[in-house]
């Protein structure tokens, strides 16, 4: 009865910022501390969900599609990127034997 | 409209054509599109026709103008590349076809209108040129390049459209015109919103351009990268870049610019301090590249932070000689393919091949400024336009001028010297046909574009 009724008062859009702020750090966090790369992908997704999430609950919030339209699109392109990290990776998978960026470190200088 | 359509169509034709292993046959197609797309591109501004009509983009005069240059440059690309791109029939089609789909979404970048289409036109010139990097498939450096520039560039595209996500919460529209008109009515009550977003998106941008500090992941990526891909990269893609920056930071956050241009003309002075530094003590020809263009971009951020009617055409002109000096000296690189692409190999280049050996001092003369190149008139349009409102930033870029002098000048001297005589001579370089007319066209806009710009 309880959960109910929280859905239908609705969660105000402070939460939802919150909330969506919260995941993005996490993901910023992650690409900034994870060494595995698989890893570092899955974060830079969990970045793009905290937008689709944040967006989604804007466009309730004012009451136009906009911003849900939008999210399709967002899914689409990460999609398509991860089609291409995965590719990469596979790549330097087989020249490595191994996908931990600490050791990708021909180039510098 | 039509001019994207026709390009893309002609990268997928491209794409086939790629099975009858001609690489002559996807050549003539390429080029035969990007041709066409330039004329389409330049008619439908001039006639006012609109075939299929998409309010998504608009094709005004500041879209074509920076359209027609990327056209341009692709195409040399490709003339440039073909000599090492034929050396794999199977593959000719795709990289041709990579770098045309690169373009169409350069060209959605200039002529957006709402957030959509400049999310998707970032996505559509960015994902070819994350395969680009890594088309040299049995060097490990080329791999890793890719890598670089595909998490930086994933990082980049997350933190943008977190910013678009804050500015649509601020405005509640992605129309770029609503948006303006938003900034301009509630001038001074705006909600946290629309600042938070206006931070995280001039961050991704500055990711986009590689400017200081965000400039890391571009010299390993310039570095990595098959030559082409560098130049393109250097060309295009920064041309793309800055033609969005310049649209949605100073017409539609201009409301907002007491808000962005102190931090961003201090961004500017980092990125030549550290471009130029940096550069002083490469040995690398294309690490040298990359920091120089960091340097460039430094300057080329003048535009943006200064107000004026005038700063579209400048920047228009600044990368327009920025394009033709870099596309100039990678050709020449291409030539003198060295397998460590150091700066050493270009030592005695005028005494082997004199012709190869010119174009590559005018490029460097035109990328450090000196008066009579292209390169100087594009300076003397960014500086003087800046030095009414902040005659402090124009004087920091001219002492950074002054250093990026000193090392395009020890490769001009390189060029001329007489190579060792206690060392085997390096035989004269065969130079294709098709990189002799890049050369040529490169040399004649260096040595009379500036006088076109001027007028």
């Amino acid at each position: 009865m309880i959960l109910a009724s929280i859905f239908e008062s609705g969660v105000s859009i402070q939460f939802y910022i919150v909330l969506s702020t919260i995941l993005f750090a996490i993901g910023v966090l992650g690409v900034l501390i994870r060494k595995n790369a698989i890893i570092v992908l899955m974060c830079v997704e969990i970045m793009l969900n905290a937008v689709n999430l944040l967006m989604v609950a804007f466009s309730t919030y004012f009451g136009n599609g906009d911003a849900q339209v939008f999210v399709f699109f967002i899914m689409v392109v990460a999609a398509a990127e991860a089609t291409i990290g995965l590719s990469i990776l596979v790549l330097l998978y087989r020249n490595n034997r191994s996908v931990d960026i600490g050791l990708f470190n021909k180039l510098k200088g | 409209m039509v001019a994207l359509i026709v390009i893309f169509i002609s990268g997928l034709l491209s794409l086939f054509l790629a099975f009858a292993k001609k690489p002559w046959l996807v050549l003539l197609t390429a080029s035969a599109g990007l041709i066409a797309g330039g004329i389409s591109l330049f008619t439908q501004f001039y006639y006012q026709y609109d075939f299929i009509h998409y309010e998504g983009l608009k094709f005004d005069g500041f879209a074509v103008a920076f359209g027609l240059i990327a056209i341009l440059f692709t195409l040399l690309v490709v003339l440039t590349g073909y000599s090492s791109f034929k050396d794999k029939p199977q593959h000719t089609g795709d990289y041709i076809a990579l770098l045309l789909f690169s373009l169409t979404g350069a060209l959605c970048m200039l002529s957006f209108t709402d957030m959509f289409m400049f999310f998707l036109g970032l996505e559509i010139l960015s994902i070819p040129i994350y395969v680009m990097a890594g088309s040299n498939k049995d060097d490990v450096r080329s791999s890793e390049a890719s890598l670089k520039y595909f998490m930086t560039g994933a990082f980049a595209t997350g933190v943008l459209l977190f910013g678009i996500a804050w500015i649509y919460g601020g405005t509640a529209s992605f129309k770029l015109d609503e948006i303006t008109a938003f900034i301009y009515n509630a001038e001074g009550t705006h909600s946290s919103l629309i600042y938070i977003g206006l931070l995280m998106i001039l961050s991704a941008f500055l990711f986009k351009v590689g400017a200081a500090p965000f400039h890391f992941w571009s010299p390993d990526v310039y570095d990595g990268s098959p030559h082409i891909v560098t130049g393109f990269m250097a060309a295009v893609v920064k041309l793309g870049a800055f033609g969005a920056f310049m649209k949605i930071f100073s017409v539609t956050f201009a409301g907002l610019h007491d808000f962005w241009a102190p931090a961003l003309s201090v961004l500017a002075i980092l990125t030549m301090f550290v471009g130029n530094l940096s550069a002083l003590k490469q040995i690398r020809f294309k690490r040298l590249l990359a920091y120089s263009s960091i340097t460039h971009v430094g300057y080329a951020l003048l535009t943006i932070i200064v107000q004026s009617p005038d700063s579209a055409f400048n920047l228009w002109a600044y990368i327009f000689s920025y394009g033709f000096s870099t596309i100039g000296l990678i050709t020449v690189a291409i030539i003198i393919h060295d397998e460590e692409d150091r700066i050493e190999a270009f030592r005695g280049l005028v005494r082997r091949n004199p012709f190869t050996g010119f174009v590559a001092i005018l490029g460097l003369l035109s990328l450090a400024g000196v008066p009579p190149l292209m390169g100087f008139f594009g300076k003397f349009l960014v500086f003087s336009e800046a030095i009414t409102q902040y005659p402090w930033l124009v004087a920091i870029a001219i002492i950074n001028s002054g250093i990026g002098i000193f090392y395009y000048l020890r490769m001009v001297i390189l060029v001329l010297q007489k190579e060792d005589d206690d060392k085997p001579k390096t035989p004269r370089h065969k130079v294709p046909v098709l990189q002799m007319i890049v050369l040529a066209i490169c040399a004649l806009a260096l040595l009379f574009g500036g006088n076109m710009l001027i007028f």
